[in-house]
């Protein structure tokens, strides 16, 4: 299977901080693959450096075998690489449409001078943002919230416009983090569904997630970081009974949350 | 008390005049469009005792402050309203353009119309010199930068033998009649149809912007620039795009300013000016181009009408950003249907 | 460019620049006080700083010393410099929790974004400095000569003339009064607490609010203070007396590290010294730039400051 995110020896200090240290991932195609961890390990790190908005201080990023180290974030994201955010970050005063269209604008090529003077090019291009993010809104189930505001959106519904507008870039990963995070059991079961539709659809994900019971559902494979570095990889089931994590984290969740 | 509220909610223009506009047929609204351009048009003939200024003459002030107010509201408001780079300093990229006709019209020779072009590519280098360092560092630290570019100029200009030093440039040239119309001081009414012919052309560049791409690039980076990034977003081709846009709408503007007024001086262009440009953004509608236009016309209209507004004139505009801010973020004619908003700290919904 | 005053003039020089560092240390306070706990330049605080001016010229004229042809007694000197400079304080101080309460409270609560707060800012400061020019009829208004400015004593050229020796034990009496407050009540530990973290410090019980206009009045009352010795060194105010200062001030903390509280004392004192030698180099009128160049390139090359940290991004 084709790794499509590989994360090789990844190391990151922050001053006197270690962060992450020599960190090892990847993600292939077709697959739901998650990152959990307690509190502090370094997962959203890890989204922050391979996404661009931190240099790691050693190791590589590599999208579709090609390193994306030293590229500055929006390239990588036209590159492929996709997310959502821990505290939901959307451009609250766009609708919902348009926030979903800025994500679709990056499969573009027509720039500023272009829609200056209004090239057929740039008409095109503003009919199939348009239109992909007419759709991405109904693939997610909020296409009735298209002309609101983002930020007078119920919470479910803005984490979906989130993934919406991630889905948009047509990323070859999409990185979700903590998606379900204030949702409640019903919303997650259905918010797993999602996911699964997403990778079904054709896109690879990475997912930050607390919460066991979704994660061993839908997850194809698991890693575990602890201060900064890798503890464990395989199936949720490995995982599960993996003694190394149970120390580090399982032990002490709660299941019922 | 709540009954008025309740009479003003039900008196929405923008919403009313929106559900008109969306249900117009294409004729109604090209009728519609043609009927308010030539009404601008015709402006310097409607002096009347009701809408005519008490003691400037109407047609003068149609030029300055009117319509050179409106025309760099809109430029700023692609910098300030649209993209959320706060800019104290826009006066600068009048006055590269205004010094740029006033030297090389009245010592070169060369016509307003070059001048136009010629300022507004000035004012555009100096935007993109201002911008690229300046436009990498936040907010706060970018706005004094600005401001203190905008004091450099004046400074410049007041020092420089040659732009005339604290005396100025007197004696600029305005560019030969054509349709026999006659530009001159003594008229300001050529010079009127020409900055609103100057206005209706960048409103047009900005309609075909603002609505598509860079427009929702410039609105995705004033809500989280950070994520806009992450969005694929280049985040800062299109910081500069808007610095250097605003500043050339400035310098044509100034331009032409030069031409009308046919004498400067550096005390022409301070900080004041700036902050008269950003309280129309502000008052306006910060991103929103047509509610920047009313709101710019009504706040320079306002105090050439009531004399008393004019001797406090910054000291109301002052006073009006800090209203604006604090009770109507999103300006007198906001962007979008004013939706509710909820107090952080106790959830209850704040009441506008 | 002419060194040889420099060089002569040295401690001369130097002495002053430290006793303008300590007024500009004062204010810059303010500023980097309130950038610590909201993140936010407060443009007005000049204009804070100007109220306490124009506090202690009132009650120059009230006590009816306008016009005074011999310097007061020492002892009624000292009362009456008092009286002023607490009148000072108290004026500046409560103007700005007024500031706080007018300009920005309404925005913080509705968690408005940065540029808001900074048009509220520019819009509160603008609205102040028309005010004065309007009431004070943009002139120049001196203040009276209330204390002798013979030298009590001198090191080569520094001349230690009292207003200058008032000046530096007041203000390092403040500064000292300050680091206890910060350090030893209850308000300045919120003031701490809220600078590092304010999400955690509401858990903890932190009355946010409280602490916010505690802050603004801590930094008015600083101001204020700076204010009277100001009157006192310089002996004349106008309407716009905040701008230069104010730019000087934030420069100051900006060169220190803006939110550091050391920094903002380091940086007012670089500063002042900075400025005094620049003056007889480079020339008088230059002064202003030499304050402007520094601030751009701080903010330019390295806008953590001398000891700030990057407060430059949101964490993601």
């Amino acid at each position: 299977m084709t790794k499509l995110l590989e994360v090789k020896n990844l190391t990151m200090e922050f001053g006197g901080v270690v962060a992450l240290k020599e960190v090892n991932l990847h993600v292939s195609a077709g697959e739901i693959a998650a990152l959990i961890g307690p509190n502090g390990a370094g997962k959203t790190t890890v989204f922050n450096v391979v996404t661009g908005y931190y240099q790691p201080t050693k190791g590589d990023v590599s999208l579709n075998s090609q390193s994306v180290l030293g590229l500055k974030p929006n390239k990588i994201a036209r590159l492929g690489l996709a997310r959502t955010f821990q505290n939901i970050r959307l451009f609250g005063d766009m609708t919902a449409l348009e926030n979903v269209m800025t994500g679709a604008d990056a499969r573009n090529k027509v720039g500023l001078i272009g829609s200056i003077f209004g090239t057929s090019t740039s008409r095109q291009d503003e009919k199939l943002s348009h239109s992909r993010a007419a759709e991405l809104l109904t693939f997610m189930g909020i296409s009735h919230r298209s002309g609101q505001l983002a930020r007078n959106l119920p919470y479910g519904d803005q984490r979906r416009l989130e993934i919406a507008r991630a889905l948009a870039l047509e990323p070859k990963v999409l990185l979700l983090d903590e998606p379900a995070a204030g949702f409640n059991p019903q919303e997650k079961v259905e918010l797993g569904e999602l996911i699964k539709k997403i990778r079904d659809a054709g896109f690879a994900v990475l997912l930050i997630e607390h919460d066991m019971s979704l994660v061993m559902k839908i997850s194809d494979r698991v890693s575990v970081l602890d201060f900064g570095q890798k503890i464990a990889e395989g199936t949720p089931s490995e995982i599960q009974s993996n003694q190394k994590v149970i120390d580090a984290y399982l032990g002490v969740v709660d299941n019922a949350s | 008390m709540s009954s008025y509220k309740t009479v003003l909610s039900k008196i929405n223009l923008r919403d009313s005049f929106g559900a008109w506009w969306e249900n117009a047929t294409k004729r109604q609204r090209i009728i519609f469009r043609v009927a308010l351009i030539g009404l601008f048009y015709a402006l310097p003939f409607l002096d009347n005792p009701i809408i005519g200024t008490p003691e400037t003459n109407f047609q003068s002030v149609l030029f300055y402050p009117l319509a050179v107010f409106v025309v760099m509201a809109v430029g700023l408001n692609i910098v300030v309203g649209k993209s959320g780079i706060l800019d104290l300093g826009y006066v600068a990229f009048f006055a590269i353009g205004a010094y740029t006709h006033a030297v090389l019209g009245t010592f070169y020779g060369v016509n307003l119309w070059i001048n136009i072009i010629l300022g507004a590519a000035f004012a555009m280098v100096a935007g993109v010199i201002l911008g690229l360092p300046a436009l990498r560092l936040r907010g706060d630290y970018l706005a004094i930068i600005t401001l203190g570019f905008g004091e450099i100029v004046r400074i410049v200009a007041l020092n420089l033998e040659f732009t005339g030093g604290a005396a100025g440039i007197q004696g600029i040239p305005a560019p030969p009649n054509i349709f026999n119309v006659t530009f001159d001081v003594l008229d300001p009414k050529p010079h009127y149809w020409l900055m609103l012919t100057f206005t209706m052309l960048v409103v047009w560049m900005y309609m075909r912007l603002g609505k598509r791409r860079p427009g929702r690039a410039w609105e995705a980076i004033r809500e989280d620039e950070d994520v806009a990034e992450f969005m694929g977003v280049e985040t800062t081709k299109y910081k500069l795009w808007a610095f250097v846009l605003g500043g050339a709408i400035g310098g044509g503007a100034g331009a032409i300013y030069a031409s009308q007024v046919a004498s400067i001086l550096p005390d022409y262009f301070t900080l004041n000016v700036s902050i008269l440009v950003l309280a129309c953004v502000v008052f306006g509608g910060m991103g929103n181009i047509w509610g920047v236009i009313a709101g710019a016309a009504l706040l320079q209209y306002l105090p050439e009408k009531l004399r008393f507004l004019s001797e406090t004139r910054i000291l109301i505009f002052g006073l009006l950003m800090v209203v604006m801010m604090n009770i109507r973020p999103d300006g007198l004619f906001p962007r979008k249907k004013r939706e509710k908003v909820y107090d952080k700290v106790t959830g209850q919904e704040i009441s506008r | 460019m002419d060194f040889s005053i420099l060089w002569s003039e040295f401690f001369g020089l130097t002495l002053d620049g430290i006793v303008v560092g300590a007024i500009y240390a004062l204010v810059s306070l303010g500023y980097t006080l309130v950038y610590g706990v909201l993140r936010l330049i407060n443009f007005a605080h000049s204009e804070i700083f100007m109220i306490g001016t124009f506090t202690s010229l009132g009650l120059s004229i009230v006590f009816g010393y306008t016009g005074l042809e011999e310097p007061l007694g020492i002892v009624l000197f000292f009362f009456v410099f008092l009286v002023m400079a607490l009148a000072s304080g108290i004026a500046s101080g409560m103007s700005a929790v007024l500031l706080e309460f007018v300009a920005y409270r309404r925005l913080r609560r509705r968690g408005a974004n940065c540029l808001s707060s900074l048009i509220s800012a520019i819009g509160a400061s603008f609205f102040l400095v028309e005010l004065f020019r309007l009431t004070t009829e943009s002139k120049d208004w001196d203040f009276p000569r209330m204390l002798s400015k013979d030298p009590v004593f001198s090191i080569s050229t520094a001349y230690f003339t009292l207003d200058k020796i008032i000046i530096l034990l007041g203000a390092f009496g403040l500064m000292f009064g300050l680091d206890r407050i910060i350090n030893t009540t209850r308000l300045g530990r919120g003031i701490r607490a809220v600078s590092q973290d304010e999400k955690t410090a509401i858990l903890m019980g932190v009355n946010v609010d409280r602490v916010i206009s505690f802050t603004f009045l801590l930094g008015g009352v600083l101001a204020g203070f700076a204010s009277t010795f100001y009157m006192l060194f310089y002996e004349s105010t106008k309407f716009n007396v905040g701008f230069l200062l104010g730019i000087s001030a934030f420069t100051a903390a900006v060169l220190g590290g803006i939110g550091n509280i050391r920094g903002a004392l380091v940086g007012s004192f670089v500063l002042g010294l900075l400025q005094q030698y620049s003056s007889v180099v480079l020339g008088y009128n230059w002064r202003d730039v030499v304050t402007f160049v520094i601030l751009v390139f701080v903010l330019l090359f390295k806008p953590t400051g001398l000891f700030g940290e990057a407060i430059q991004r949101a964490r993601v």
